[in-house]
């Protein structure tokens, strides 16, 4: 075949796969809502109480078959004829019940993580109008700031488990060495005083920045830029392999 | 099956499809 053609037809198959992607990209989830809708009319006119529509593969793409799980009260008729219903909606490509084991297993392990997005925010709304003070050029906790701690710690409770990065600030004054210092130990300050609380040492980070990240907005003179930063960083549940388990061999 | 694939799929198979014809009439005259 003449080589030129040979790349003109493979051209215009990339430009079609490119179509085809840039096509489900722009509309595929518009697609999938206004199929799924209709599908969740279709099941409740079907009478299929309980049944959850999953319309995203095991591996997180939008797809037009659907995986039914749910309606364990139904007998074994009514869900056919809920399955039947949901699968003769137009859109929709076919429908299969989900397996009981490895993948309803899978669904459970991501919906009980903790939400460490929720507990940051929480902690923000905290610390927005308040914040935790320290004695003059010291580590010290100031005592009115107690009981503020005791509500950051009820804010992160919910979060044990994932990473809480401890993050000290200063404002530019002084020597900028000494600033890093200070900031370090007043985060280490804040993290024995989360974990005398109950928060677990070994999820705990602490850093020191000195004046090196002025609050946005703020002159780095400024002594509001003295501060304690909380951020929750979202732990990747280690999911152990044969080998990380204690085997018989 | 995800929906790319799909698309994917039917768009390559339209296209091979009228690769086919138009190189059928433009080389035989049909």
């Amino acid at each position: 075949m003449n080589p030129y053609r040979l790349a003109l037809a493979l051209g215009g198959a990339a430009a079609t796969a490119a179509i085809a992607f840039g096509a489900v990209f722009a509309n595929g989830s518009n697609l999938v809502a206004e199929t799924e809708r209709r599908a969740q009319a279709a099941r409740d006119m079907a009478g299929g109480e309980g049944v959850e529509l999953s319309f995203t593969t095991r591996q997180g793409w939008l797809t037009r078959h659907p995986t039914l799980s749910g309606g364990a009260g139904l007998d074994d008729k009514t869900r056919a004829r809920v399955a039947q219903a949901i699968a003769d909606t137009p859109g929709v490509g076919g429908v299969t019940w989900q397996a009981r084991g490895i993948r309803s297993r899978a669904f459970t392990a991501r919906d009980d993580r903790p939400d460490a997005t929720h507990c940051q925010s929480d902690v923000e709304a905290i610390l927005r109008t308040r914040s935790i003070r320290f004695a003059r050029s010291s580590a010290a906790i100031d005592p009115a700031s107690l009981a503020l701690l005791d509500e950051v710690v009820a804010a992160l409770k919910p979060c044990v488990g994932s990473i809480i990065a401890v993050t000290g600030h200063t404002n530019k004054s002084g020597v900028e060495a000494a600033n890093i210092i200070l900031s370090r130990a007043r985060a280490d300050a804040v993290r024995r005083a989360l974990i005398s609380r109950g928060i677990p040492a070994e999820g705990l980070r602490t850093a020191g920045l000195g004046s090196a990240k002025p609050v946005e907005g703020l002159d780095p003179e400024d002594p509001a830029n003295r501060r304690i930063d909380f951020s929750v960083i979202e732990k990747v549940r280690l999911i152990p392999t044969p080998i990380d388990t204690p085997g018989s061999g | 099956m995800p929906l790319w694939f799909e698309m994917l799929v039917l768009m390559l198979l339209t296209y091979a499809a009228g690769l086919g014809i138009g190189w059928a009439i433009f080389t035989r005259g049909v």
